[in-house]
C-alpha cells in the first residue's frame, strides 16, 4: 500500500494510488488542511482567548483567491505565452468557456514547471494577504467588545461570503463552480498526491511557526490576554491592537487551506466552503485535542479526520444500519461528539501545558503543579509532576520544600 | 385583500421575528447563554404544524397550543441535559455557546430526519413546503396575519404584566439580575431556570408554527432565521425585552419591504441578497452604538431633551 503511495508519488504511474492507498492519501489531504485551520484557531482561541467563529470565512478567501485571482492572471500569462484561449472576460463566458480554457492552458503548463511551481507560490502569498485583510475586516465591529458580539458576527460573515460567491460568477462561477488550471500539470505522477504533500509540508511548517511563537514573549503576552486582559492593558499593552493582529496573522494562515483545497479538487465551488464543514469540525478537533496544546490540536485533527474520511469511505457499508441518509448522521454525530466532549473531557485528551521559557525551571521553581482550567477558572494543586520531583529530589539526596521549613 | 402583500409577509414575518428575538433575549438575560439553539425551535414548531396540516389534515392553528407546549419540553430537556450541567460545571460564556451550536446541529439534524420520516412513510414531500391552503380567510385579510398580529401584541402584553405584577416575573428578573442574591431571598432559582427556559422555548415554537403559513418552510430554517433573531435581540440592546420587541420588529420587516422595495427599484437579483440585511443590522449596530436600542435611549434620557421628553411624556415623575 505504501509502496503504492510512493509509486504514484515518483512515478509515472498515475493508476497506483487506488482503494487503501487512495484512502491514506485522501486522509493526509485532509488532515494537512485541518492542521492548518486547527493550529491557526487553536493559535486564537487557546492561547488568546479570540472565540473565531468564522474559519469558514478565511477559508472560503483562499478558495476564491485560486478561482478570481490566480485562474485570471494564469490565463492572460499563458495568452501572453502564444496560446489561443476562448473569450473569457465576460460572466458567461468565465464559466461555460472555463472547462475548454483550462484545458488548453494545462497544456502549456505541462511544458512549464516554473511557471506552474511559480502560480503556487503566487496564489499562497496572495490568500494570506487577503486572509490578512478579511482578517482585519471582520475584527473592525467587534474585537473590542464582548467576546459573544464577535462570535455572532463571525458566524454570519460566513454565510455573507457564501452568498457573495453563489451570486457573483465572476468569483468562482457561482452555483456552477468552475475548473482551476492544474498547476502540476508537468508532473507525471498522481498529482492529489503532490498536493497532500505540499499541505502537510505546509502544515507541518505551520505547526512549528506557531509552537515557536507560542514559546516567544509574545505567546506569554497572548496568555496573559486571554487570562486577564484589564492587567495587561494596565501595563501599557494594546489590548485591541495584539487581538487584532492574532486574529489577522492566523487568518493569513487559515486562507491558505482553502487555497490548498482548491488546487487538490482542481475545483472551485462556494458549496465547498461550508460554515459546517470548516468552522464546527475545525472546533470540534481543537477541544477533544485540548485547546491551549499544539500536540493536542494535531491529536484531534488525527482522529477526527481518520474517523470521517472512514465513514464516508465506507458510507455505503453504514447506510444499511440507518433508515435515513447517512449524511444527516454526520450532523448528528457532530452535535453530539462536541457536546460530549466539553462535557466529559472539558481539558481535551492532552490539557493545556505551562509555556517553555528558556532558562526557567517552572518545577524548580514553584513545586506545584497549576492546572490551568481553559473555561476560565483557576486551580492550584499538587500535581504529579511535583510529586515526581519530589523523589527525584529525595534521590538526588536534595531537602524537599517543607522540610527545608 | 384591504392591503397589499408586502405589508402583510412584512407584519407577519416581524410578529414572528418580535417573538423569537424575546426568547433569545430572555434566555441571555436569565442564563447568560447566547443560545444559537433558538432558531432550531422555531424549526421544530414548523413541523408540528406540517403534521398537523399534512398528517392529521386538521387546521394548523390546532397545533398551536401543541407546539407551544414541544417547544417548552425540548427547551426544558435541553437546560436538563446539557446548559444546567455545564453552567454547574463551571463552564463560561464561550463554552455555552459552542454547546448550544452543537445543540442546533444535532436539533436540525434531527428534524430533518423526521421530515425525512415523513416523506418515506406517509409519501408527502416534506422538505420545502408552504401551508397556505389550509389558512383560512378573516374579514378579507388571510387568517395567518390577524393571528399572529394579534398573538404577538397580547403575549407581549401578557409577558409586560407577568414580568412587573407577577411573583414569578419578578423572581425572574430577579434571578437575571444576580442568581445568588436571588437565592438568599428565597428564590428557587434552578425552578425559575426551568421555567424560563420552558417559557422561551415554547415562545419560539409558536412562532415557528406560524412560519409555514405566509413563508415557505424547509428543515434548515430555524438555522438560518437565527441571524435574523441575533441582529433583533442586538439591535434592542441584548439585555432589554422592550428592545428586543422593537429590535425585532424593526428587523423583521426592514428584511422583507427592503428586499421587495429592492427587487422593485435595482433589479430582481437583490433578493438573493436577503440574508445580507440582518448581518448589515448587525455589523452596523455594534459599530454606531454597541448597546443598541436600548443603549442609545439611556444615551438619550440623560440629556436635557431627553429628560423634558421624558417628564412630558410621563416617564418621569416631577418630584424625582
Amino acid at each position: 500500500m505504501l509502496q503504492d503511495i510512493a509509486l504514484g508519488l515518483l512515478t509515472s504511474n498515475v493508476a497506483a494510488v487506488t482503494g487503501n492507498a487512495r484512502l491514506i492519501v485522501d486522509i493526509a489531504m485532509y488532515f494537512g488542511l485541518f492542521v492548518i485551520v486547527a493550529m491557526a484557531l487553536n493559535f486564537q482561541y487557546g492561547n488568546a482567548g479570540i472565540p473565531n467563529m468564522g474559519c469558514a470565512v478565511q477559508v472560503i478567501v483562499g478558495g476564491f483567491t485560486v478561482s478570481a485571482l490566480t485562474t485570471r492572471l494564469i490565463f492572460t500569462m499563458v495568452e501572453a505565452g502564444g496560446v489561443q484561449l476562448e473569450p473569457w472576460a465576460s460572466d458567461f463566458d468565465w464559466v461555460y468557456k472555463n472547462p475548454v480554457n483550462v484545458d488548453l492552458t494545462n497544456d502549456y503548463i505541462a511544458t512549464h514547471s516554473t511557471f506552474g511551481w511559480s502560480m503556487l507560490l503566487f496564489s499562497l502569498a496572495v490568500s494570506i494577504i487577503l486572509g490578512a485583510v478579511i482578517g482585519w475586516v471582520i475584527a473592525l465591529p467587534a474585537i473590542r467588545l464582548r467576546a459573544t458580539y464577535l462570535m455572532i458576527v463571525l458566524i454570519t460573515m460566513a454565510d455573507a461570503a457564501q452568498i457573495f460567491g453563489r451570486n457573483i460568477p465572476a468569483i468562482s462561477g457561482g452555483t456552477l463552480g468552475m475548473f482551476i488550471p492544474n498547476i502540476f500539470e508537468w508532473y507525471p505522477g498522481d498529482r492529489t498526491v503532490l498536493t497532500a504533500v505540499i499541505t502537510l509540508a505546509i502544515g507541518l511548517v505551520s505547526f512549528f511557526i506557531f509552537r515557536t511563537m507560542l514559546n516567544s514573549p509574545y505567546g506569554r503576552l497572548m496568555r496573559a490576554i486571554r487570562e486577564n486582559e484589564i492587567t495587561v492593558g494596565s501595563v501599557g499593552k494594546n489590548v485591541v491592537g495584539i487581538r487584532r493582529n492574532i486574529l489577522m496573522f492566523a487568518s493569513g494562515v487559515t486562507a491558505l487551506s482553502g487555497t490548498l483545497l482548491a488546487f487538490y479538487f482542481s475545483f472551485v465551488v462556494e458549496a465547498n466552503y461550508q460554515r459546517a464543514f470548516w468552522t464546527y469540525w475545525p472546533w470540534l478537533m481543537l477541544i477533544l485535542g485540548g485547546p491551549g496544546n499544539n500536540a493536542g490540536t494535531f491529536l484531534g485533527c488525527a482522529l477526527i479526520v481518520a474517523m470521517r474520511r472512514v465513514i464516508i469511505v465506507n458510507k455505503w457499508l453504514l447506510q444499511e444500519l440507518f433508515f435515513f441518509p447517512i449524511a444527516y448522521f454526520e450532523a448528528v454525530l457532530l452535535g453530539v461528539l462536541l457536546i460530549a466532549v466539553i462535557m466529559f473531557r472539558p481539558n481535551g485528551l492532552i490539557p493545556e501545558k505551562l509555556l517553555y521559557i528558556p532558562g526557567v525551571n517552572y518545577t524548580m521553581m514553584v513545586q506545584e503543579e497549576v492546572e490551568v482550567d481553559w473555561r476560565g477558572t483557576t486551580q492550584v494543586k499538587r500535581g504529579f509532576s511535583s510529586g515526581i520531583q519530589g523523589i527525584f529530589n529525595v534521590l538526588g539526596g536534595k531537602k524537599s520544600k517543607e522540610e527545608e521549613e | 385583500m384591504l392591503i397589499p402583500a408586502i405589508w402583510t409577509a412584512a407584519l407577519v414575518f416581524a410578529s414572528e421575528l418580535t417573538l423569537l428575538s424575546i426568547g433569545f433575549t430572555l434566555t441571555y438575560l436569565t442564563a447568560k447563554v447566547p443560545n444559537f439553539a433558538h432558531g432550531t425551535y422555531a424549526g421544530v414548531g414548523i413541523y408540528v404544524s406540517y403534521t398537523f396540516a399534512k398528517i392529521w389534515g386538521l387546521s394548523p392553528y390546532y397545533g398551536f397550543p401543541v407546539a407551544f407546549i414541544v417547544g417548552g419540553i425540548v427547551s426544558v430537556i435541553i437546560y436538563k441535559l446539557v446548559i444546567g450541567v455545564l453552567t454547574n460545571m463551571g463552564g463560561g460564556a464561550i463554552v455555552l455557546t459552542i454547546s448550544t451550536l452543537a445543540i442546533q446541529i444535532f436539533l436540525t439534524a434531527f428534524i430533518q430526519i423526521y421530515a425525512y420520516y415523513l416523506r418515506e412513510r406517509f409519501s408527502t414531500y416534506a422538505m420545502a413546503f408552504l401551508l397556505k391552503e389550509s389558512d383560512f380567510e378573516f374579514a378579507g385579510f388571510p387568517g395567518i396575519f390577524v393571528v399572529s398580529l394579534t398573538l404577538t401584541i397580547s403575549l407581549v402584553l401578557a409577558l409586560h404584566y407577568m414580568l412587573t405584577r407577577t411573583r414569578i416575573g419578578v423572581a425572574m428578573r430577579a434571578t437575571a439580575e444576580d442568581p445568588e442574591l436571588a437565592s438568599v431571598l428565597g428564590i428557587n432559582v434552578d425552578q425559575i431556570q426551568l421555567f424560563s427556559w420552558f417559557l422561551t422555548g415554547g415562545l419560539a415554537c409558536l412562532a415557528g408554527a406560524m412560519i409555514p403559513l405566509w413563508f415557505q418552510a424547509t428543515p434548515q430554517s430555524g438555522a438560518t432565521i437565527i441571524t435574523s433573531i441575533m441582529a433583533g435581540s442586538l439591535l434592542g440592546g441584548f439585555d432589554s425585552i422592550y428592545g428586543s420587541v422593537i429590535g425585532g420588529a424593526i428587523v423583521g420587516m426592514s428584511e422583507i419591504l427592503l428586499t421587495t422595495w429592492g427587487q422593485a427599484i435595482i433589479g430582481v437579483w437583490v433578493g438573493e441578497y436577503r440574508p445580507l440585511i440582518p448581518m448589515i443590522f448587525l455589523v452596523a449596530v455594534l459599530l454606531i452604538e454597541p448597546n443598541g436600542l436600548q443603549g442609545a435611549w439611556t444615551r438619550f434620557a440623560a440629556t436635557q431633551t431627553g429628560e423634558n421628553f421624558r417628564k412630558a411624556v410621563g416617564l418621569l415623575k416631577e418630584d424625582e
